[in-house]
């Protein structure tokens, strides 16, 4: 399984509007950054060159791994997805 | 968007649905608010689906109308290492006859199911509505607001039924505002596809039988367990991860999952199969004592959002404890609109309830597995003992062989040292 094709795997309705907004100042002060090995979809990567936390909601499960591994509440947002918006299981 | 409900529940999950059904039964006038686009549609287990006692009750041809998968006669536990794996299993005639002990299902087809009963019974089904504040007037509860939707749905008393992280818990100030990572888990999952007379064959099943099997060593030191189980024509293959130690670890899940569908035994297990879905989601792990507040003025709280989940290593149980919740949640809530008291107090019925139930006394008496389960020596270096053990045992090349209690000490104090042994056993003793 390959997690850079997880769109083939699972369905997404994605929205336009983000419902996880981060404050990524407070991620480049992190010393532990467990989002983004933690996260199962892969929407956390943190680019060591530029210091910088990039945050893409359209694969994210909706698991709330990263709102339970984030000790430093870097979440201005953290809500679930408007109604028929986000992953859609058929048969998990 | 304004109407007047009796109840409202957040939620369409187990918990939600058997909470709507219940009070829609006793003749109250019930909102079930799921914001998928059915019920079911956000929902994943591992997962094994346990008998349902109070569901039973209220229907007692459940077993014939819910839409299951295969019920369980074998289960099994292996311990595993990157090359060897050592297994046990019980297949008990018993098992084999209803009522079975438990099924494999499909979250999407369960969940919209139980929900579709629930509108039988006369509840409202309101889809696509994610739940956004809680309305409370002149100190009372006075209902829910949706996002991005006008208005509100009006009740005196709300059933929060939202799940592991659940925000109206958390609203209310039932809940603690942040969640320790050490008393939870996630869960991710592939779906593999595979005909049926292949899995009959492969797992030896006949009829509707199926298979279920535990994993210990597979999580690459990370604490946490592997899963293997039947469904019709597909398996579900999966890890559970401990969030302490996954986020530490600097392992990605998807990364672990694929070494665990490589390790040579797992691999000829779903060898032929296709992937057809990847699912995660948060499991709530800390039994007894993150169990958060149940019961405020105008709100109780029910399933994960109660993390009423309990995982001792052997069983995991989670959709069962949370229908129980349900039902209790629903009792409580028509005896309060009898007594027209919506209080803290009047609704502490559902403590009382619950605690005199299984629920509680299972999740009372196995308060002491996380701890337990907190301990990096299962993960690693038992599954390599007993690999090693068993390896040795049945290894016949013309070497002499060992005393084996002689053996297992000294194996033993070299993988994990005698002291830590005693401590262990003791620990999972107290524990299990």
């Amino acid at each position: 399984m390959n997690i850079d094709e997880i769109f083939d795997y699972t369905s997404f309705t994605i929205d336009r509007e983000p419902h996880i907004v981060l404050d990524t100042q407070v991620c480049v002060g992190c010393d532990n950054r467990g989002c983004t090995n933690s996260c199962p979809a892969r929407c956390y990567t943190w680019s060591e060159e530029e210091q910088k936390m990039t945050f893409v909601h359209d694969g994210c499960l909706e698991c709330g791994t990263c709102y339970v591994v984030c000790h430093r509440n870097a979440f201005t947002r953290w809500r679930y997805p408007r109604g028929g918006f986000g992953v859609a299981y058929r048969m998990t | 968007m304004s109407k007047a409900y009796d109840a409202i529940v957040v939620g369409a999950g187990p918990a939600g649905s058997s909470a709507a059904l219940t009070m829609a039964r006793a003749g109250l006038k019930v909102a079930l608010v799921e914001r998928g686009a059915f019920p079911g549609e956000k929902n994943m287990f591992g997962g094994v689906l346990h008998r349902l006692p109070s569901l039973e009750e209220v229907f007692p041809d459940f077993w014939e109308r819910a839409p299951l998968e295969r019920h369980i006669v074998k289960k099994g536990v292996t311990f595993m290492t990157g090359d060897s794996s050592f297994s046990t299993t019980i297949e008990a005639g018993n098992f084999d006859r209803p009522p079975y002990n438990g099924y494999t299902i499909f979250r999407p087809r369960f969940d919209r199911w139980l929900a579709e009963e629930a509108v039988k019974a006369g509840a409202t089904l309101i889809t696509r509505a994610t739940v956004d504040e809680l309305v409370i007037r002149n100190g009372r509860m006075a209902g829910v607001t949706i996002l991005d939707r006008k208005g509100e749905l009006s009740a005196p008393v709300v059933v929060a039924a939202d799940g592991v992280l659940s925000f109206t818990a958390k609203k209310a100030g039932l809940r603690q505002p942040t969640f320790d990572p050490g008393q939870m888990a996630v869960g991710v999952k592939a779906l593999i596809d595979m005909p049926r007379e292949m899995i009959d064959d492969r797992f030896g099943l006949v009829r509707d039988q199926g298979f279920a099997n535990e994993f210990v060593g597979c999580t690459g030191g990370v604490r946490g367990g592997g899963f293997l189980y039947t469904n019709y024509d597909s398996l579900s293959i999966g890890l559970v991860f401990h969030l302490g130690s996954l986020r530490t670890s600097g392992k990605t899940p998807y990364d672990l999952l694929n070494a665990f569908m490589e390790q040579p035994q797992v691999d000829k297990m779903i060898r032929g199969g296709r992937l057809q879905e990847y699912s995660a989601h948060v499991i709530p792990e800390g039994g007894y004592n993150m169990i958060p507040e149940l019961v405020g003025d105008g709100i109780i709280v029910a399933g994960d959002a109660a993390a009423l989940c309990n995982a001792t290593g052997l069983n995991l149980e989670g959709i069962n404890l949370a229908s129980h919740s349900g039902v209790l949640a629903g009792r409580a809530v028509v005896a309060a609109h009898q007594a027209g008291d919506f209080s803290r107090r009047g609704l502490q019925a559902y403590r009382q309830l619950l605690d005199d139930s299984y629920v509680i006394k299972d999740l009372k008496l196995y308060r002491k597995a996380p701890h337990m389960l907190h301990n990096d020596r299962i993960y690693n270096e038992y599954p390599e003992l007993v690999c090693g053990m068993m390896e040795y045992i049945y290894r016949i090349d013309g070497a002499p062989k060992e005393n084996l209690s002689k053996l297992f000490l000294k194996t033993a104090k070299e993988k994990v040292g005698l002291k830590n042994l005693a401590a262990d056993a003791f620990s999972a003793w107290r524990a299990l």
